[in-house]
């Protein structure tokens, strides 16, 4: 099996799966699809990885504040889930589930969160690049810092589209419900 | 929301909300048939976006008429002004 046709297969696996899925919870948190809580939402998540990128600096100083995490994470489930039902998940939906318009403004939202995944990754990596030729760090606590910074990036980053996407999107035209 | 890469961006104006309303057409049963989002729909009646020659041609053959006389790159005049203007060399 050449490797284009097996990419194709697993795209319209994904593609049916999705579109499964939106059947589903298209008519869920119907009340939240409104611009104004979709930010809500939206802020919501991006202040709970803001919390995790302070949780994961305070741990260099103090490794007892890492336990933040765990309440953190557990809010930030279902907020993240709640704002993917309410945003459609358009941000990594499969090409085929989108059409233009939605194709070009995803790609303009994922470039953003591309972007910013390789300005804040850059912290990290010179922390611990530079970190060995100084003796007075706590090299330890500097690497689970670290590994904290990279994870909270990571999920800022990779988050970061839906955020823009729910954020930016503007309400429903009553003309398109029609 | 234009593909093209650098420079400016020209408008591009189309009739698609007066031939939708003409033909009795709501915004999701055009987007059916033109196989995008009704808010897609939405947009380009808004002027929010810039279909590709494949949408343009796909709204036109819905349409039934040639791409200039759906969209245009200057602003359209109302189409009973056009059918009905006095014809000078006449």
């Amino acid at each position: 099996m050449s490797t284009a046709s097996l990419i194709d297969r697993y795209e319209h696996y994904r593609t049916r799966r999705f579109l499964e899925n939106e059947k589903l919870t298209s008519g869920w948190l119907p009340n939240w699809r409104t611009q104004h809580r979709r930010r809500i939402l939206a802020g919501t998540v991006v202040a709970l990885i803001g919390a995790m990128f302070v949780t994961a600096v305070a741990s260099y100083f103090t490794i007892m504040v890492s336990l933040v995490w765990l309440p953190v994470v557990l809010a930030f489930l279902p907020a993240w889930t709640c704002l993917q039902i309410v945003s459609g998940r358009q941000s990594d939906a499969p090409r085929h589930a989108l059409d233009e318009r939605e194709i070009a403004e995803r790609n303009s939202a994922r470039s953003i969160g591309l972007s910013v995944a390789q300005g804040l990754l850059m912290i990290p990596i010179f922390a611990l690049l530079w970190s060995p030729a100084i003796d007075s760090i706590d090299h330890r606590a500097l690497a689970y810092s670290a590994g904290g910074f990279v994870l909270a990036s990571i999920l800022f980053s990779g988050c970061l589209p839906a955020v823009l996407l729910a954020w930016t999107r503007p309400d429903d035209d009553p003309e398109d419900l029609l | 929301m234009s593909p093209v890469r650098r420079g400016e961006t020209l408008p591009i104006y189309n009739r698609i909300r007066v031939l939708r309303a003409e033909r009795g057409l709501s915004r999701a049963q055009l987007a059916e048939l033109v196989e995008v989002n009704p808010q897609t729909v939405g947009a380009l009646e808004r002027g929010d976006h810039y279909p590709s020659l494949d949408l343009a041609f796909r709204i036109c053959d819905v349409f039934g008429l040639p791409v200039e006389a759906v969209f245009s790159r200057t602003e359209f005049t109302p189409l009973s002004t056009e059918l009905y203007k006095p014809r000078k060399e006449a």
